[in-house]
């Protein structure tokens, strides 16, 4: 019986490249996955939290990826949505317009994030508690997830709460 | 055996038969939320197309089963309300079922025939619109931003006003309004302090609903236009006050919204026909010595008021912030049956809806209005503004606590309406003052603060009070004429008219020109028999002001008490010769007469 290696999963450059999506500089301890979309107001309003952990990680070695799953988000309108938002210079985007990450990594909503380290997943979930389901939203957070988890990966500790239930818009709507 | 069979299968298509998109959700989704979710509407996006709805299928379905979309927080069993478009059970569970299945488009001959929306202005062409110069920039964060906006209203004179309508500018982030008018400069004065367009902080005192009709706006909801006999007047120089409560995007927005006003009659034909012959009463029932322990997740506020007259309620807005879980407004009948008035289950301060009824609610004479608001302020309460949770009072700050509801009632007639407002007013002012004080203790500096609380409590007649308010005002600017003569109109309501003199003549040290001080010293010369110093002080008043009719009437009144009639019938013809308005008029002529049969 002839055993084949796994394949591995890719997404698409801006300028529609195939690429691995787990390949990473050399050094880097993690990788944190960013599923986001133009349009989800609520993975939108994350977006000064986002840029606070790219800058507050990256140096630590930790490298973020905003991955736009929404097959009908074009190159175009991901470059306008990353200037708007002030994404451009602290994260690399990926499309993932056949979902192929997003199923690997078990993502169902926009904003969720994926931790891997050692090719392994590490975190999936919630960036923080601010929302607590659909119209139900915190003042303010009282659970940072994702830092806590990355804190954690960075120490090399388990991560303590390694799936959390994101809440946001659904990815499954943006491919029917 | 096979007769079963057969009713089963027959039963069969009605129940599984897969919902699709053309058939069967279209039809509901134009009905139930296209009002708002139409290009151009009051949501952030548009539900009117396959595309448009398949690409939020799950969305609609998890939202539609916690009951969060449509927005309806009453129990729709106390209404009918305007605007209440709640789904069933069966037609939510149908939407899930629809997205289960796969969200199918099914037979679009099946589609029904297009909604038409109206574009823009609900309410057709205003007659003013008022919009922000320039526009707002919301910062990118932040939960839930409030921003206090004072718009001059361009109008050249006097107008009754049938309805105002709301349109956000950005949908995306305006979350509601609240909106008021102050007839005052005060608003203006706090938003040109601010260089950025509007303040933050809170609404000026001096910013109010006119006379018993609520304003504001909620995603979904236009006031229907007023029956002009029911219009409000709207004086020039009046200031539209706009309270925005936003959500950041994310990104920074730039926020002007626009604010059409519809105008019945003119002020000016005003006896051609008729004018608005009915006023409504704004009642508020709630607390202001809302003080609640941290942690303490059980806290009821109640209060009640018994009506004087028969009363029509015409709709009712329940009003708190965070961390309220469960609202009730009920009317207990003179026979003791309860009607229900308003029910909210699950609180959420973003949805201040005020709820009006289709059908409005006739209450006999001594019927008790009641309310029942019970708050969380555990942990456990994923709304709380504070983690961990600490003791919450009452304020007006989105941080602090409140817990009113407003009933708008109509009465049979004015008579009736004045009876009302005069039986109720006093319940109002006690609550205020006591808001007052707690803000006083958190702001103890704030001289303004003082003041009000201390006008509060002339009102309710307590002297007392009054005077110690107007104490630490005047400690806090003591070179101010106002705030001496402020002083020395609560010692003259205690009637020690000595010490009141001493502050009206301080007032007057530092402002000569300050007519009600002269006005008021004169009437403590007066009472003290000191009839020459009063006439020197109310012949000030009528140089100061001379269009003012009272100054002249005062001044007629000291030369009647001093036995000159004849220089009292004087003042009295300068007073009437400005047109004074009823019933100020009569009674200014009933003296002349008075006056003139003493120099007969």
């Amino acid at each position: 019986m002839l055993l084949l290696p796994l394949l591995a999963v890719l997404v698409q450059t801006l300028s529609g490249a195939s690429v691995d999506p787990l390949d990473a500089p050399a050094g880097t301890k993690a990788i944190v996955f960013l599923f986001t979309s133009t349009e989800c107001p609520i993975s939108n309003r994350y977006a000064p939290e986002v840029r606070r952990l790219t800058e507050t990680y990256r140096a630590k070695g930790v490298v973020f990826r905003l991955i736009y799953p929404n097959p009908a988000e074009t190159p175009a309108a991901i470059r306008e949505h990353m200037a708007a938002f002030g994404y451009a210079g602290a994260a690399e985007a990926f499309r993932d317009p056949a979902l192929a990450l997003a199923k690997f990594a078990g993502a169902t909503v926009t904003p969720e994030a994926a931790v891997y380290a050692g090719g392994k997943l590490m975190y999936r979930g919630r960036i923080d508690n601010r929302y607590v389901e659909l119209g139900v939203e915190r003042p303010a957070a009282t659970q940072r997830d994702l830092a806590d988890a990355l804190a954690s990966v960075l120490a090399g500790k388990a991560v303590a709460a390694a799936t959390t239930q994101a809440v946001g818009c659904f990815i499954a709507d943006f491919s029917r | 055996m096979l007769a079963i069979v057969f009713v089963a299968t027959c039963a069969l298509p009605a129940a599984a038969q897969a919902p699709t998109y053309s058939k069967d959700v279209a039809p509901l989704v134009a009905d139930r939320c296209g009002v708002c979710h139409h290009p151009g509407g009051s949501a952030p996006f548009s539900l009117l197309t396959y595309a448009d709805v398949k690409q939020r299928a799950t969305q609609i379905a998890s939202v539609t089963r916690s009951r969060i979309m449509p927005p309806w927080k009453a129990d729709p069993s106390n209404g009918p309300f305007l605007g209440q478009h709640p789904l069933s059970d069966s037609e939510i569970a149908m939407l899930s079922r629809w997205v289960e299945q796969g969200a199918p488009e099914g037979d679009a001959a099946q589609l029904p025939p297009p909604r038409v929306y109206t574009e823009g202005w609900q309410l057709g062409k205003p007659d003013v619109i008022v919009t922000l110069p320039k526009a707002f920039t919301l910062p990118a964060e932040g939960t839930d931003v409030f921003r206090i906006f004072a718009l001059p209203i361009p109008i050249a004179q006097a107008r009754f006003v049938r309805g105002l309508e709301f349109r956000p500018g950005n949908p995306k982030v305006v979350h509601h309004a609240n909106i008021r008018v102050d007839p005052t400069s005060e608003s203006r004065r706090l938003d040109d302090q601010d260089p950025r367009p509007g303040y933050d902080g809170l609404l000026a005192r001096t910013a109010v609903y006119p006379d018993g009709h609520f304003l504001g706006w909620t995603p979904g909801q236009v006031a229907p236009l007023l029956p002009p006999d029911l219009a409000w007047r709207l004086d020039r120089r009046t200031d539209l006050v706009v309270e925005l409560h936003m959500q950041p995007s994310g990104k920074p927005e730039q926020v002007a919204p626009s604010i059409g006003f519809y105008f019945g009659d003119d002020v000016s034909s005003d006896a051609a026909h008729g004018g608005p012959s009915r006023t409504p009463s704004m009642l508020r029932l709630g607390r202001q010595n809302i003080d609640i322990a941290a942690g303490d997740a059980q806290y009821v506020v109640t209060d009640s008021y018994v009506l004087p007259v028969d009363v029509e309620v015409q709709a009712v807005q329940p009003h708190a912030h965070y961390r309220l879980r469960e609202a009730r407004g009920d009317a207990t009948l003179p026979d003791g049956t309860t009607r229900p008035l308003i029910g909210i289950a699950d609180w959420d301060f973003r949805w201040q809806h005020v709820y009006r009824f289709v059908n409005p609610v006739r209450l006999p004479k001594g019927t008790r209005l009641s309310m029942r608001y019970a708050y969380d302020n555990s942990s456990a309460n994923p709304r709380n503004p504070q983690q961990p949770p600490a003791r919450a009072r009452w304020g007006q700050r989105s941080s602090d606590e409140m817990g009113d509801l407003w009933v708008q009632v109509l009465t049979r007639d004015d008579a009736d309406l004045e009876r009302l407002n005069r039986d109720f007013r006093p319940k109002v002012a006690a609550e205020d003052v006591q808001g007052y004080e707690v803000e006083i203790e958190k702001h103890p500096g704030d001289a303004g603060l003082h003041d009000d609380a201390a006008m509060l409590y002339l009102e309710l007649g307590r002297a007392q009070p009054a005077i110690a308010h107007f104490e630490a005002s005047l400690k806090l600017k003591p070179d101010t004429a106002a705030a001496h003569y402020n002083l020395g109109t609560a010692l003259t309501v205690a009637r020690r008219l000595n010490e009141a003199g001493a502050q009206y003549r301080e007032a007057l040290r530092i402002d000569p020109s300050y007519a009600a001080a002269h006005n008021n010293l004169g009437s403590v010369y007066l009472a003290d028999g000191r009839f020459d110093a009063a006439i020197h002080e109310f012949t000030e008043v009528a140089r100061l002001q001379p269009e003012s009719p009272v100054g002249w009437k005062n001044l007629a009144a000291a030369y009647a008490m001093a036995g000159q009639f004849d220089r009292a019938v004087e003042a009295a013809d300068a007073a009437l010769r400005l047109k004074p308005a009823e019933p100020l008029a009569s009674e200014i002529r009933s003296q002349r007469e008075k006056y003139s049969k003493q120099l007969r």
